[in-house]
């Protein structure tokens, strides 16, 4: 909780996107020392079998972990980066070169990054310490192993952050110290970006690949076992990156389509589809975690669900090692979604905190407080419906492979609650969070707000 | 002043006190006012001597400590911030020194979102010809950023007019602009006062500004302390250099 507490703290203060780079940095680097220490453990005297569980939750965990949390830091600096659109355009007209924009970007982000690994290691063993009594409990690892937190997780945790941090600044540093000084003055209030060539790649390849592996689930490992379930799990979590990263297309998309709905809900509906129109960067980071959450936490859920019911149905004993994989799929579920979740509530309060002034000049404008909470409402809604039917193709990556490889249907078991379940905390997370940022925000009085 | 004329803005005893027991600052101290209905008035003082202040109380965006104010003979509302908000929009419009349009909004967008959210019907040929008027016609789908500043505060004096408001506000309207744009920004006022018969207030540090206006208040530790009619930019000068060393800024 003393993360958290931090976090909040330098929120509170520091109400802006860096804030929020800062706790996608100290989570991420948590969940990665957290897997890391498992092969700490492994290191000392482990009979061969939890050995290799140990193993296999380091490297398959925490390889996916590491993705999420790169992803989470570029999606969050971006955001902070973009933010300071205006400091950076201004840096640019008095003489700054790129050279120097982006040694700044990437030195804060390494400043950030070490930081938040260092306050990342108590955490971080408290959470390996969960993990391992897990292993305990399931009699996957002998009682007398005894935990460990050693050098390798910190040198992943090191690593790994930094290495996310830096590619992700310089990314970032690249795509906004390039553009020319008189055109960043223009878009530093308003940008109407189209996805670039190199985006538009990145996420089809990804889906490419999801799509790849949810192929060989229905082909090579139709009767591969546990295999099916590990190779069908993660083609969800490759569209979902995928849908994510190509997200401003998305929200362009949803703009379009919800234009002639939110045209009739007055001006409340006015300015959501304009903020949508023209803010699709912010909307897009926004949309990203709910992809995320819902296309990697309703796959696995079903699958685990499918996997369960036909086991239970074949009226045989469980695999050797099923239990390992449910534990596995659990520990994952569990971590993406509470990872997801939290870079949700992140995020929404970065990008809502920085709208203080823009809430202030509709209030001047003669916004009533109502009239602003209900526009972000809308848009948070179009935002959510938008990241949650993303999420839902991403799910069907693994969905639909497994249930035919494994079950020979076309819907998994499980029932309608698990998606319903999904939905709604989705849907949950985004509306409170985004209100609740949004009052807050509007307890400063307008004249105060505008005064920036 | 004409009392026969009808009155658009009147501050009786408006008092306005910040902080708490212990550290208290007397922003306003009995400010007593009546402005007649198409009168242009500017407000000067030093810094610090409560022109912002006298602004906000007056506009309805803070409340006076004690003391009233009427805005077109309607005492401002009691109640939360809708209910200010509702009595600001059927009567008050805003200029301000940064402008304060919305980045997303295109410029005819800017200009008819106070109709929109007050609920009114949006007359758009209107708003083009009260845009035309300020000079902007060809520009109604730039956005704010792509236009100079001098533009931008012609949207906005279009913004502040299309709701036809009893009272403008504009708090430093040239502040940031050069001396053309301000020189338009000022012709563009003056002449809501005269062709529509709008009333004006407006804060200002600059002699020039003040001198487009009919009537000159100046403030002073909060206090009204002095009056002059018909400026013009050298005895408005004048007089802000002896409040200076009256008041030892």
């Amino acid at each position: 909780m003393t993360v958290f507490g931090l976090a909040v703290r330098t929120l509170r203060h520091r109400a802006g996107g860096f804030a929020a780079v800062f706790l996608a940095m100290v989570l991420g680097a948590t969940i990665l020392m957290a897997f890391a220490s498992m092969l700490d453990i492994a290191t000392g005297d482990v009979p061969g079998a939890a050995r290799e569980t140990l193993v296999i939750m380091a490297t398959v965990v925490g390889g996916w972990g590491m993705l999420l949390v790169a992803f989470a830091v570029v999606s969050t600096l971006t955001l902070a980066v973009r933010q300071r659109a205006a400091e950076i355009a201004l840096l640019k007209s008095v003489g700054a070169t790129p050279a120097q924009l982006t040694r700044m970007i990437v030195g804060e982000a390494v400043a950030l990054a070490v930081v938040s690994v260092a306050l990342a290691v108590a955490p971080a063993a408290l959470a390996g310490r969960g993990l391992l009594a897990l292993l305990h409990d399931t009699g996957q690892v002998p009682a007398d192993v005894g935990y460990a937190f050693g050098p390798i997780a910190l040198a992943q945790g090191f690593g790994i952050t930094l290495v996310a941090s830096v590619a992700a600044a310089y990314i970032t540093a690249r795509r906004t110290t390039r553009v020319r000084v008189a055109e960043s003055l223009v878009s530093a209030e308003v940008e109407r970006p189209r996805m670039s060539k190199k985006r538009i790649v990145a996420g089809g390849l990804f889906l490419a690949l999801g799509l790849d592996l949810a192929i060989v689930t229905v082909t090579a490992m139709r009767n591969a076992g546990q295999e099916t379930m590990a190779t069908a799990g993660q083609a969800a979590i490759l569209a979902s990156f995928g849908l994510a990263v190509l997200a401003p297309g998305l929200v362009r998309g949803a703009a379009r389509l919800a234009g002639g709905v939110l045209e009739r809900c007055g001006a409340a509906g006015d300015l959501a589809l304009a903020s949508l129109r023209g803010r699709t960067g912010q909307a897009a980071s926004v949309v990203t975690p709910i992809i995320l959450f819902t296309g990697i936490g309703t796959g696995t859920l079903y699958v685990q669900a499918t996997e369960n019911a036909v086991i239970a149905r074949s009226g045989l004993a469980p695999e050797e090692g099923a239990e390992t994989i449910e534990t596995l799929n659990l520990v994952v579920i569990g971590m993406i979604v509470a990872f997801t979740a939290l870079m949700l509530v992140n995020t929404l309060l970065a990008a809502t905190a920085h709208r203080r002034r823009e809430f202030g000049q509709l209030r001047l404008a003669g916004a009533a407080p109502g009239q602003v909470l209900g526009a972000v409402a809308l848009e948070g809604a179009v935002l959510m419906v938008t990241g949650v039917l993303a999420g839902t193709v991403a799910s069907v990556f693994t969905i639909l492979p497994f249930t035919v490889a494994r079950a020979d249907a076309l819907v998994p078991d499980g029932g309608p609650g698990i998606y319903a379940g999904t939905v709604a905390v989705a849907a949950a997370l985004t509306l409170v969070t985004v209100v609740g940022a949004t009052r807050r925000a509007l307890r400063v009085p307008a004249v105060e707000a505008v005064a920036v | 002043m004409n009392t026969s004329m009808e009155e658009a803005l009147r501050l009786e005893a408006v008092r306005r006190v910040y902080g708490s027991d212990g550290n208290r600052v007397t922003a306003l101290d009995g400010v007593s006012l009546a402005l007649p209905a198409g009168s242009f008035t500017a407000v000067m003082g030093p810094s610090g001597s409560g022109k912002s202040t006298l602004l906000q109380c007056a506009a309805g965006l803070d409340r006076p400590t004690e003391g009233r104010v009427y805005v077109d003979g309607a005492e401002l509302a009691g109640g939360g911030e809708a209910a200010l908000t509702r009595f600001r929009r059927e009567r008050i419009g805003f200029v301000f020194q940064r402008f304060n349009l919305l980045p997303t909004l295109t410029v005819m967008q800017n200009v008819t979102l106070p109709l929109k959210l007050a609920g009114r019907r949006v007359d758009r040929r209107r708003a083009r010809s009260i845009l035309e008027r300020v000079g902007l016609g060809d520009r109604l789908h730039h956005r704010p950023a792509e236009l100079s500043g001098g533009q931008q505060q012609r949207v906005a004096i279009a913004r502040a007019l299309v709701t036809e408001p009893k009272v403008v506000f504009a708090d430093e309207p040239t502040g940031a602009l050069d001396t053309r744009s301000a020189r338009e920004v000022l012709a563009l006022l003056q002449e809501s006062v005269r062709v529509y018969g709008r009333t004006i207030v407006m804060v200002t540090h600059d002699p020039v500004a003040a001198s487009h206006a009919d009537q000159v208040l100046f403030l002073a530790d909060g206090r009204l302390v002095g009056r002059m009619a018909a400026p013009t930019a050298e005895r408005v000068a004048e007089h802000m250099t002896r409040l200076g060393e009256l008041v030892g800024v």
